[in-house]
């Protein structure tokens, strides 16, 4: 992935996760790892090892930002950037066209998860 | 029912033991991070210890093993690094096989040096008129044991006239082409291998020059090898050794140079 463009491939489950946390607005690690835990937040088990070099990555790769607020000085705090936005509707959209398909061909009851 | 908080502290301080293994750089960035989620995690009451320890001991075994997979990628793998290193092997590559080759040409040059003289003065008496069993010096020499120089003369079908040079009781003959080369050219200078009974089991260096005149020929001049093959031998070794040398200090300056240059994870 490059700096300042929205990936195409479709997201890895981590990363995905990450993002649909952060939509919500800032959060520290324990926040982001609880929230991907849910099933309707990814259902990811991520521990704080694959986390922090997953964000790590995705800082690098513009997708997320240290938003430098913290209620205590030993959490860190991130945010999704503009692409990080862009990145998550678009890979959004890819699921929602799958999830279209996959109704239109019986796979999925109307409003039921798979 | 929930363990003591002096167990809380216990994992804590295994987790912050467990934080060590991984890559300085990384650790650097992340450990009090990754520290206060692991305690966010133990004082979380909706997260059993059941599901966490199982959680975190996977998560430990899989994220260290990709960071320190990444931090060997980020300092020794960058394209960079690979390229000067991979010149610099190939420069090292010519400069290793420029320290064999030229020495042992020059050796293998020097090795007809008698032949040459020799050689030169039997066609120069030939020429002469003087007859081929006076001009060739009186002696045997067995060419598959001895150093000696020796000449052969022959008539102008390639077969000996007179000899110094035995090889099983015999005056070896060199092949054909070469008479017809030397016909045309006047001289040629090879690496002879004449056959030791089925096998090749002597190496000659050996200079043929044409004999022009009343009685048209060739001569032979010749020497066993040996001596100059152990020292070529000796060469390849050498060269041998300075090459795997300057690949061992390119792959050190490069490891040391990665290391050094290494990119450390966003802070």
């Amino acid at each position: 992935m490059t700096t300042g463009t929205a990936p195409t491939a479709p997201l890895t489950p981590v990363v995905f996760a990450i993002l649909l946390s952060l939509a919500e607005g800032e959060k520290h690690g324990y926040l982001i790892m609880k929230d991907t835990r849910a099933p309707e937040g990814g259902g990811v088990r991520l521990g704080p090892g694959t986390l922090y070099g997953s964000l790590g990555r995705m800082m690098r790769d513009g997708l997320v930002a240290e938003s430098g607020i913290s209620d205590d000085e030993r959490r860190r705090y991130y945010r999704l950037t503009a692409l990080g936005q862009t990145t998550l509707a678009g890979e959004l959209g890819r699921l929602d066209a799958a999830i279209t398909s996959a109704r239109s061909l019986g796979l999925l009851v109307h409003g039921g998860r798979s | 029912m929930r363990p003591a908080p002096r167990h809380s502290r216990r994992l804590e301080w295994i987790y912050d033991a467990a934080l060590q293994l991984y890559p300085k750089p990384f650790r650097e960035v992340y450990a009090e991070a990754m520290r206060q989620t692991f305690r966010d995690a133990l004082r979380d009451h909706t997260l059993s210890r059941r599901t966490l320890i199982p959680l975190v001991l996977r998560d430990l075994v899989h994220s260290l093993a990709k960071e320190h997979l990444a931090m060997l990628r980020n300092t020794f793998l960058r394209p960079a690094l690979l390229f000067n290193a991979v010149v610099l092997a190939g420069i090292s590559t010519v400069l290793g096989l420029a320290l064999y080759s030229i020495p042992q040409q020059v050796l293998r040059q020097g090795a007809n040096d008698p032949q040459i003289a020799l050689a030169g003065d039997l066609a120069a008496r030939l020429e002469q008129g003087v007859a081929p069993a006076e001009a060739v010096p009186a002696g045997s020499v067995d060419i598959a044991r001895s150093l000696s120089p020796f000449v052969i003369a022959y008539d102008d079908q390639g077969q000996p006239l007179a000899s110094q040079a035995r090889l099983n009781g015999q005056t070896p003959t060199p092949p054909k082409g070469v008479f017809d080369y030397v016909r045309q050219h006047g001289e040629e200078r090879v690496s002879w291998q004449p056959m030791l009974g089925n096998q090749h089991g002597v190496r000659i260096a050996a200079v043929v020059q044409r004999v022009n005149g009343a009685h048209p020929g060739f001569v032979l001049a010749g020497r066993n090898m040996r001596e100059v093959e152990a020292r070529e031998e000796q060469v390849r070794h050498m060269a041998g050794l300075a090459w795997i040398g300057m690949l061992g200090l390119i792959f050190l300056g490069t490891v040391s140079f990665g290391w050094y240059t290494r990119q450390t994870p966003t802070a």
